[in-house]
């Protein structure tokens, strides 16, 4: 097998895999409501309206820092 | 990326990185020494030429000329034989251009004279009425900086292995061998010497004299760079 | 004083604003300076032969792009990060002293990089490589004050409240990382003062010249693989991380869908990097990445369109917000700029239209409709946004700056429909042939042609940058105009009459 060979066959896959991967996050992101920590995706965008320094935010760095 | 990332930056940075620098590598690295090897027939640049290459950047003579010619019957009906890769292994930078406010000049060498350019250079629209370019006056009384084009050719001789005075291959057969001198004064006498057979050429009487008195007027240098287009 | 409830601090947004507005004019005027040049040459020696090497059209060349993006727009990201950035992730600069120290030194850091390189490019020093004209000594200061930024930007993450990044932060790392990268690997040069001659010299010739490490079709290769990206990340990315914060503050609506943008985000990065192969298309580039270059483009459609798409969408049932807020208008007219040339670039793209449309005014065209359309409103629509709350007065005049919508949009588009016209119209004079298969038009056939284009370009320009005066001029009086109340700053910037 040649480099061309090679490099042909890598390209390929890594199309392929590149495709399934995005497809896949599609998937993910339609299907699932939630994030991990039990937030609401659509919760984050909130971050750029409720962003005085008094407000709270959607998900505090470290509970026990908060009162 | 399931949002796990966007709330730990240090990873999502990297993931980021890694995302971006991935076409590079995959572009970019393979065939990268493959691109630049010499076709026979291209020489390095004699001092007075780098000089003028010098002269050329300094004015951005590239913001409006293309030194790229491209597979096109157009384009090798005005301009010459289509640009190959080799021709250009001595060109840093390259000068390929992105705008085509006036001509490609790719070969312009093979089609213009020096009293043809030292005329256009003075008065452009005079030369080629309705031309947009402005005039280049100051290149007839400025001085050419040649101990920085020397400067660069010992560089270029030793970093990059550019063949200084061996011979080079030419098409029909014979070689070349362009000469670096092996000091500053031997490099400006080398120069001088190519500059007054440009000058020779050349009508303005102030820069005959400069040349004669052993100093080299910018436009002498560009001359010299646009002749060795071809 | 010890009880003062904590507040967000401006200093350094603010001097970054400033900035912003004073080489978006320095370098606007030059801009129309040489579009008038091209139309009438004699321009060139406006200040009498004496400074013709000065005032001339390829000295200025370089420094309209530069002020223009280096100086503008970089000013604008560098202020509205250091608005957007503590606002999103909940916590002052006042808290940290080592943060106000690091965005003070950007600051001035930066300023001295702009002085620096006006002068530099005035006496042309200059490497030639579009976008990365200076050479090693400004290479080097440009690093530092990168550096300086990057620690600002991680500085601010590293002591947020907010655990989650909102989307402009994702931006705004990728403006920083991406730029890095590219900007490293394009400036590899090697200073020739280190060069010693056989005779034993050293230091011979100008201390600032330097050598590219690569060589012809590889230097151009780099080159335009850092010339595009150069446009991704920062033409593109931290303009995208200013809307996403921006429109939605402004309008009081919420981003229409934040998974969205995720998917927009990645998808933009993964795909930017692979086009600037589009540049070199029929040059002396292997085939494959020329090809690979025109694909990706067209690609690229998906992940620009879904930020624009995501923006349009979150003005839905707010569509009497963009008839009542000059504002707003800004910003969604900035989208669909946005959307526009995202999909004139990749047409560009294609192999057989790049065939006419490279080299000529066309691609000209397509920077401005984005430059002037997309980042310019952009980023006077943050200043707009960010005035009020940094100086806590209301704007000076809406009617000012309705006005200066109207004037901006005809100048925008006057400029890109004459480059069309011009670019489409030189690409095919040059490739016609008459009955015998000669060329039909010599090459100063297609300039003299042109005169009319160039001249409306000129005009259009010059609204442009009437419009940008009027717009520091408003800026400028909203610092004395009327104070405003904390309540009127929920979302709709007050504005006066």
């Amino acid at each position: 097998m040649s480099i061309a060979e090679i490099q042909a066959y890598g390209y390929f896959f890594l199309t392929l895999f590149m495709v399934l991967v995005l497809y896949g996050y599609i998937y993910h992101l339609y299907t699932k409501k939630k994030d991990a920590d039990g937030i609401d995706y659509e919760k984050y965008g909130n971050i750029a309206l409720d962003d005085d320094i008094g407000d709270a935010p959607v998900l505090p760095v470290s509970k026990d820092k908060e009162k | 990326m399931f949002h796990w990332l966007e709330k730990h930056p240090f990873f999502f940075a990297v993931g980021v990185f890694v995302t971006i620098a991935f076409a590079g590598l995959v572009e970019i690295l393979p065939n990268f020494a493959e691109a630049s090897r010499p076709v026979i027939g291209t020489a390095p640049y004699s001092t007075l030429e780098l000089a003028g290459r010098h002269v050329y950047i300094e004015n951005s003579c590239n913001a409006c000329h293309s030194q790229l010619i491209r597979p096109f019957k157009s384009e090798t009906d005005r301009y010459g034989h289509y640009s190959l890769s080799g021709e250009y292994a001595y060109d840093r930078p390259f000068l390929w251009g992105s705008k085509r406010t006036g001509p490609d000049l790719m070969r312009v060498g093979n089609y213009r004279t020096t009293d043809w350019h030292e005329n256009h250079m003075k008065d452009p629209a005079g030369v080629v009425p309705g031309s947009v370019m402005p005039a280049y006056r100051w290149m007839f009384t400025k001085n050419a900086d040649i101990n920085t084009a020397y400067a660069e050719q010992l560089t270029v001789a030793q970093f990059f292995s550019v063949p200084y005075n061996k011979p080079v291959p030419m098409k029909d057969g014979s070689t070349k061998v362009v000469k670096m001198g092996g000091s500053i004064a031997e490099a400006n006498a080398l120069a001088l010497e190519e500059a007054k057979a440009i000058a020779a050429n050349m009508k303005d009487q102030d820069v005959k004299d400069a040349v004669a008195r052993g100093e080299i007027p910018q436009i002498v240098a560009l001359i010299a760079y646009l002749n060795s287009l071809k | 004083m010890e009880n003062r409830p904590l507040e967000y601090d401006y200093t350094v947004a603010k001097m970054f604003m400033l900035t912003t507005v004073l080489l978006g004019i320095v370098g606007m005027l030059i801009g129309v300076i040489l579009a008038f040049q091209l139309a009438f040459p004699e321009l060139n020696l406006v200040l009498g032969e004496g400074l013709a090497e000065y005032t001339n059209f390829s000295r200025l060349r370089p420094l309209h792009t530069d002020a223009v993006i280096f100086g503008f727009t970089l000013s604008g990201i560098f202020a509205t990060w250091y608005y957007v950035g503590q606002r999103v992730l909940k916590v002052s600069m006042a808290e940290s002293g080592l943060l106000m120290f690091l965005g003070k030194l950007h600051f001035w850091l930066y300023l001295a990089v702009v002085v620096a390189v006006v002068v530099s490019l005035f006496t042309g020093v200059t490497t030639s490589k579009e976008y990365a004209e200076f050479e090693w000594p400004i290479d080097i200061a440009v690093v530092v004050v990168w550096v300086v930024f990057g620690l600002s930007i991680f500085g601010l993450i590293g002591i947020r409240r907010e655990k989650s990044l909102y989307i402009s932060v994702w931006y705004y790392i990728a403006t920083f990382l991406g730029i890095a990268m590219l900007y490293l690997f394009n400036n590899m040069e090697i200073p020739t003062m280190l060069a010693a001659s056989p005779a034993g010299e050293t230091g011979i010739g100008a201390w600032y010249h330097s050598v590219s490490m690569y060589a012809g079709t590889n230097d151009a290769l780099v080159q335009w693989w850092y010339g595009h990206n150069a446009v991704a990340f920062g033409f593109t990315v931290p303009i995208v991380a200013m809307i996403y914060y921006f429109l939605p503050k402004e309008s009081g609506q919420a981003i229409y869908s934040y998974k969205l943008s995720l998917l927009s985000f990645w998808g933009l990065m993964f795909v930017y990097l692979w086009a600037g192969g589009h540049h070199l298309i029929y040059s002396t580039v292997p085939d494959w990445m020329q090809t690979m270059g025109s694909i990706f483009s067209v690609i690229l459609i998906l992940p620009s369109w879904g930020s624009a798409i995501n923006m349009l969408l979150t003005m839905k049932g707010e569509w009497q917000q963009v008839a009542s807020s000059p504002l707003i208008k800004f910003m969604v007219l900035g989208s669909t700029f946005y959307m526009f040339s995202t999909l004139e670039g990749p047409i560009q793209a294609i192999k057989s239209v790049n065939a006419i449309a490279h080299f000529t005014d066309w691609i000209v065209g397509h920077v401005h409709d984005g430059v002037l359309g997309w980042v310019g409103f952009m980023i006077m629509a943050a200043l707009y946004h960010m005035a009020p709350r940094v100086f806590k007065r209301e704007i000076y005049s809406k009617s000012l700056m309705a006005t200066q919508f109207w004037i901006q949009t005809l100048g925008v588009v006057l400029y890109f429909s004459s480059m069309w016209i011009s670019g489409i119209t030189q690409g095919m004079m040059w490739r016609a042939h008459d009955e015998f298969g000669n060329l039909a038009y010599s090459f100063i056939d297609t300039v003299t042609v042109l005169h009319p284009y160039y001249t409306i370009r000129g005009v259009g320009g010059l609204l442009y940058l009437v419009g940008f005066l009027m717009f520091a001029y408003n800026i400028y009086k909203t610092m004395s105009a009327r104070p405003v109340e904390e309540s009127e700053l929920q979302s709709a910037s007050p504005m006066g009459a």
